[in-house]
């Protein structure tokens, strides 16, 4: 497939099912317009992903990355808490490898979250301009 | 009518709009077999015909089509269109309704929605279903996402020039086609009959729907809706984008003069939202609502209302007294402003009048069950009981028995369901004893 | 259990079929290019566009190529998942296929609501590729069954709990019905005549509290606290605890129960319906039951101190207190009496609590306004006017309001009677609220009220009162404890939000708990009892076949991958759906992780630590995921 016309770095956003997907699409339904360099993916939960499958997704070119989790709406008791502190060791796997870790943000997002999400996109998409795309030299597993 | 053919159903339900088959789905579901009467050619009712829908701003097919499919495929769903219910009456431990499917002219079972009829036909007749607008042929399908997919010849308009029936890939086109007549044997009904707006033939202040410009709201729903005539706003009369738009409020509710005293629930919301769409679509047109109280009663409403008045709509507290031609297509709006200095008047593009509800339905001579003053159905135990009727095994949800909006019909319709569920458990119970 | 072929291995075909949604997304994605562009993807067998996807004609296309063996996999390109999910999956099992072979593309509110121009129509197409990506990887699951037990769990004796508890007896479902009061009726048993039919609130809770105490599929459950939660739809238990008297607030209510006919069904004014014996000592109990219906309610608004000078005069009351007085004090006459006051001229101050409007209202002590319309205060309150002028006719009702919402049936003739009985009308905004101050000029009257008259041009008016009555809104009850435990979402307004008004108006997220009356939002008696209805038909309908499809997307282990390090089993977040167990592998007792699928959350605490890959969530496996960056990252 072509670059077509999304050409600045692409940002990977995880959404959660109960939270934030409806979240995004709340500002869907309100029409508010925000960078096209966004892909949201609707997860269950975060707490699914591995430490590598964040560096794989700056190898692979990924931007940015933002978490939009539900933080305390959490339907998973524990999940939140676990995510965390995962997401403490993704951050010291990226400066080990010199990755800007404002890459990637674990935020929450809930149904109606329309400003917040609106803010989160939009600094992630302002700091990738600035910053430029990833380069992991070193590799992974996974 | 003893030769006709029976249906046997465990619950009969008469209308196909929202309420109807929401109440036949929640039946269904619970194993009982179910019949809905609908006298259009498609079921969806007026929520299909809308644009979106307040407060969430859904649009509205997108919430009608699923109920509509869901309705149309289960298997304890039998949808029969095009039928009218003649009579309804209890035999026993039984309720007979007569019904007539009209004759569509295409033959149901060969039809396959092909539309290629549609194509062929040289007849070109005004759509009701785009508010007027726009023009159908005389043999179509009602609506793009109608259910079912069958065409209809319109009699009326029809020349008998041959050309769908040379069209037709499967040789559905029947002419001579003839009513049906068929009984319906049920041990419950509800009425899902809803309403229908309210006529201005009795308020000559309003011009009678003569004067160019002022359109219904229905009207407006078609020309919000992303499927509309134009794909856009415009006034009728001469295509130009309305620079204002007017509402008038209370057109047909609380106006005795018209025989309607009541307030139609629905009319404050529906005007503010399509003003919130409008402004979408014309963002540099003023949109003015003349109203005498805005009610938003229901859940999220008066945060709609709050929003719509930040977002620059101008509600004007006032009834409207008179409207007038003026010039250029522009309507002219006399109102008496309470917060004003007496009778003013105003100039706007097009006027948008709010309907009010009527039944769409009279039980007279069709059904011994009761109206009331309002001539909605009556309801016998509206504090606990909202959807009994007076007659023993017939309920009643939705517009039928008063104006309500979407949220609340839908509701009203599960409640249905569970009184109908629970008359039929009953009976089983009586034949086991 | 996990697939033998690895999906690489076959040849996958992907239908993908792309929505216009009638303009909603084909205005600003050119669906067609999206289409054109997504065929050429490997894997991708046909590509189709249609108007409404979701309309019938739409879901035979994909229900045609299903049957037809061109596809074995299904993508479609439309709205939100919420809205058509479930729509197009079952499309796919009525084409006789499994439904999980499905993903969908959100190019809707995702993209073409938000975005504009070529790059919208670029990235509904990486979306799409990325479906597809996940498409290909997609394998066949079948539902979950459990039992469901025929037992429904209602918490609340309100008139929607109550509804709701005779309409699922009748249908032959046990009921516990949990009151945390010794008396059923709730908040409609604190009300007298009601509007607009003045029908007798008493009479309409005596008449279902009677028919719940007597019902042989009814066990009550009074002075009764929800304390613990746990299970899945048709297996839930509530833990309870029942309270003596001592412990609880309704002592003094009590009192009025005659000590010699202290028994069942007896109503107590503005109380309720006794339902039994309070407990003597605290008793703790754990039902087990297939659904839970909530119908938690509603309290009256509490002014603030000084809200129109509430709790600083008197005089000035809740309309609460008013239709109690006018109950309990219903002897007629030229005047009213309250408080020993007679009153020649009153005041009637609509919307206090509701339509509270940001910067105009001061916020409560947790910082919430209630924006909303209370729904019932102007019936309710009309109605106490026309029932003063009608057996007072020398006491003057003056209303101040900002619309009178006389919305349903019977009500507007309510506001008309009023008119005729002479009460006037003063019409305020919101950001000039009238004025509730002490009487300087005379004697007569305590009270002056001072308002700007929209309908008569903002003309400022004082009326001069004996008693001034707050129209009162509603609050939800206080019921944290139950939402945490449950975890249910509440709106911002902090009624219980359901999972869409339209679609779903009596459900909620988690499967077989759903919503009764006023927990949801405001509403009147009737309109309680057809929401307890609305509910307890969805109850019937997902009890009355005796067993729940679940889900499927639970962890799945790969027993030849596993080697029983047990990581997984430390980092479940759920009680007993992962454990070790041993088996025999190739003659030798090894440790292997083991999924209890009706236990278990399928939110993948366990698939991100796992060592070797060897477990996963079906339907949402992470080598999908990382298909689907690939198909984003592609160029």
């Amino acid at each position: 497939m072509t670059s077509m016309g999304i050409s600045k770095g692409k940002i990977l956003i995880l959404a959660t099912e109960t939270c934030a997907y409806p979240g995004a699409n709340s500002v869907g339904q309100a029409h508010s317009s925000y960078p096209t360099n966004t892909f949201i993916l609707r997860v269950r939960a975060p707490v699914l992903f591995p430490e590598y499958f964040y560096l794989d997704c700056f190898k692979k070119g990924i931007s940015g990355i933002i978490i939009m989790s539900c933080g305390e709406e959490c339907p998973y008791e524990g999940a939140y808490h676990a995510l965390a502190k995962r997401i403490d060791r993704v951050y010291k796997m990226m400066r080990e490898k010199n990755l800007d870790i404002r890459r990637l943000r674990l935020t929450s997002i809930c149904t109606v979250c329309n400003r917040a999400f609106l803010k989160e996109v939009n600094d992630m998409s302002v700091l990738i301009e600035e910053i430029g795309p990833p380069e992991v030299n070193a590799p992974t597993s996974g | 009518m003893e030769s006709n053919p029976v249906l046997n159903v465990d619950a009969l339900v008469v209308g196909g709009g929202i309420a109807g088959l929401q109440a036949a789905i929640d039946l269904a579901d619970q194993n009982f077999k179910v019949a809905v009467v609908e006298k259009d050619a498609s079921i969806g009712g007026k929520m299909i015909r809308l644009s979106k829908v307040f407060p969430t701003l859904d649009c509205s097919s997108c919430i009608t089509t699923p109920k509509m499919a869901a309705a149309a495929h289960h298997e304890n769903i039998t949808i029969l269109t095009y039928c009218n219910l003649n009579s309804l009456k209890r035999d026993g431990n039984h309720l007979m309704a007569s019904i007539i499917q009209k004759p569509r002219y295409v033959d149901p079972e060969k039809c396959i929605g092909c539309r290629r009829c549609e194509y062929d036909c040289p007849v070109y007749v005004s759509d009701e279903e785009q508010g007027g607008f726009s023009a159908r042929k005389a043999v179509y399908i009602p609506f793009s996402n109608a259910i079912p997919q069958i065409a209809i010849v319109d009699t009326e308009h029809c020349m008998l020039c041959g050309k769908c029936e040379k069209a037709c890939p499967t040789s559905a086109i029947d002419y001579f086609q003839k009513p049906i007549y068929f009984t319906i044997k049920a041990k419950t009904a509800v009425l899902a009959t809803g309403f229908e707006l309210t006529t201005l033939e009795d308020k000559p202040q309003y011009g009678l729907g003569k004067i160019p410009n002022v359109i219904d709201a229905l009207q407006m729903e078609r020309l919000l809706a992303p499927h509309g005539p134009y794909n856009r706003v415009l006034r009728p009369l001469d295509g130009m984008e309305p620079d204002s738009v007017a509402y008038v409020q209370c057109a047909g509710s609380r106006d005795k003069s018209m025989g309607v005293s009541y307030c139609s629930r629905v009319c404050c919301m529906y005007a503010i939202k399509q003003a919130m769409l409008l402004s979408g679509s014309l963002p540099l047109a003023d949109i003015t609502i003349y109203y005498m109280d805005i009610r938003a009663f229901g859940k999220g409403y008066e945060q709609f209302y709050q929003n719509a008045k930040a977002m620059g709509i101008e509600f004007v507290k006032a009834k409207v007294a008179a409207l007038d031609a003026g010039e250029n297509g522009s309507v002219t709006v006399r109102y008496e402003a309470q917060d004003g200095v007496g009778v003013t008047m105003a100039n706007h593009d097009l006027v948008v009048l709010s309907l009010g509800m009527i039944p769409g339905w009279n039980p007279k001579g069709v059904c011994p069950v009761s109206s009331a003053s309002d001539k909605f159905i009556k309801t016998i135990q509206p504090k606990i009981s909202p959807t009994l009727t007076d007659m023993d095994g017939v309920f009643t949800a939705g517009a039928a028995a008063g104006p309500k909006d979407i949220v609340d019909t839908i509701t009203e319709a599960g409640a249905a369901a569970m009184e109908a569920s629970k008359y039929l458990i009953e009976l089983q119970k009586g034949h086991a004893a | 259990m996990s697939s033998e072929t690895k999906p690489e291995e076959k040849e996958e075909k992907v239908g993908v079929y792309i929505c216009y949604c009638g303009g909603n997304i084909s205005d600003h994605v050119d669906v067609e290019a999206v289409r054109d562009r997504v065929e050429k993807i490997p894997g991708v067998a046909v590509a189709r566009t249609n108007m409404f996807m979701c309309s019938d004609p739409g879901q035979e296309l994909i229900m045609e190529d299903l049957r037809d063996g061109i596809v074995d996999r299904v993508v479609v390109a439309s709205c939100a998942p919420s809205l058509h999910e479930m729509t197009f999956r079952s499309a796919i099992s009525r084409a006789g296929e499994n439904p999980y072979i499905y993903e969908h593309a959100n190019i809707r509110e995702q993209v073409s609501w938000v975005h504009h121009g070529e790059q919208a129509t670029d990235k509904a197409t990486l979306l799409v590729s990325a479906a597809t990506a996940k498409a290909v990887r997609l394998k066949p699951l079948e539902p979950i069954r459990v039992n469901a037990m025929s037992h429904a769990t209602i918490i609340g004796g309100g008139i929607a709990g109550m509804r709701a508890a005779v309409d699922l007896a009748d249908r032959g479902i046990e009921v516990a019905l949990i009151e945390k009061s010794p008396f059923l009726g709730g908040q409609l048993a604190l009300l007298d005549k009601l509007a607009p039919t003045r029908e007798k609130a008493s009479e309409l809770v005596s008449h279902l509290a009677s028919r719940v105490i007597n019902h042989a599929s009814i066990k009550v459950h009074s002075c009764t606290t929800v304390e613990h939660f746990e299970g899945y739809v048709g297996n839930f238990k509530v833990g309870i605890k029942k309270h003596p008297l001592e412990s609880n607030a309704y002592k003094e209510k009590m009192k009025m129960l005659n000590p010699v006919h202290k028994s069942a069904e007896a109503f107590i004014p503005f109380a309720g319906v006794y339902s039994g014996p309070v407990p003597s000592a605290a008793e703790e109990l754990v039902i087990d039951t297939g659904v839970i219906i909530l119908a938690t309610g509603i309290k009256s608004y509490t002014p603030y101190q000084g809200e129109y000078g509430y709790g600083e005069f008197p005089e000035v009351i809740t309309l609460s207190d008013l239709i109690r007085n006018l109950a309990e004090n219903n002897n007629g006459g030229s005047l009213l009496e309250i408080n020993g006051r007679k009153i020649k001229s009153m005041a009637m101050i609509h919307c206090v609590g509701s339509r509270q409007i940001p910067g105009i209202h001061p916020e409560d002590a947790s910082g919430h306004l209630n924006e909303y319309c209370s729904r019932t205060c102007c019936s309710a309150l009309l109605n106490a006017s026309n029932v003063i002028r009608e057996t007072y006719p020398k006491t003057r009702v003056y209303e101040f309001y900002r619309d009178i919402r006389t919305y349903g049936r019977g009500q507007e003739e309510l506001y008309e009677q009023a008119s005729k009985n002479r009460v006037v009308f003063i019409r305020f905004e919101s950001q000039e609220a009238p004025e509730v101050s002490k009487n300087g000029y005379s004697d007569e009257f305590p009270l002056l009220i001072k308002a700007k008259d929209i309908l008569t041009f903002g003309e400022e008016v004082e009326v001069p009162v004996d008693l001034v009555v707050l129209a009162t809104g509603v609050e939800p009850n206080e019921i944290s404890k139950i939402v945490d435990m449950m975890k249910l979402p509440v709106g911002p307004d902090r009624f219980l939000l359901e999972v869409h008004p339209k679609l779903r108006p009596v459900e909620l997220p988690v499967s077989g708990i759903f919503l009764a009356g006023t927990c949801q939002a405001p509403m009147d008696a009737g309109e309680a009892c057809s929401g307890a209805s609305g509910a307890a038909v969805k109850a019937a309908a997902l009890l009355s076949r005796g067993y729940v499809e679940l889900d499927p997307f639970v962890a799945d282990v790969d027993i030849q991958k596993c080697n029983g390090t047990g990581a997984c089993v430390e980092a479940c977040l759920s009680d007993g759906a992962l454990e070790l167990v041993e088996m025999e592998i190739d003659g030798q007792k090894v440790q292997r992780a083991k999924v209890t699928p009706a236990f278990c959350l399928g939110c993948g605490a366990c698939v991100a630590v796992c060592p070797e890959n060897a477990i996963d969530v079906n339907g949402w496996t992470l080598k999908q995921y990382e298909a689907m960056v690939n198909a984003i990252v592609a160029e």
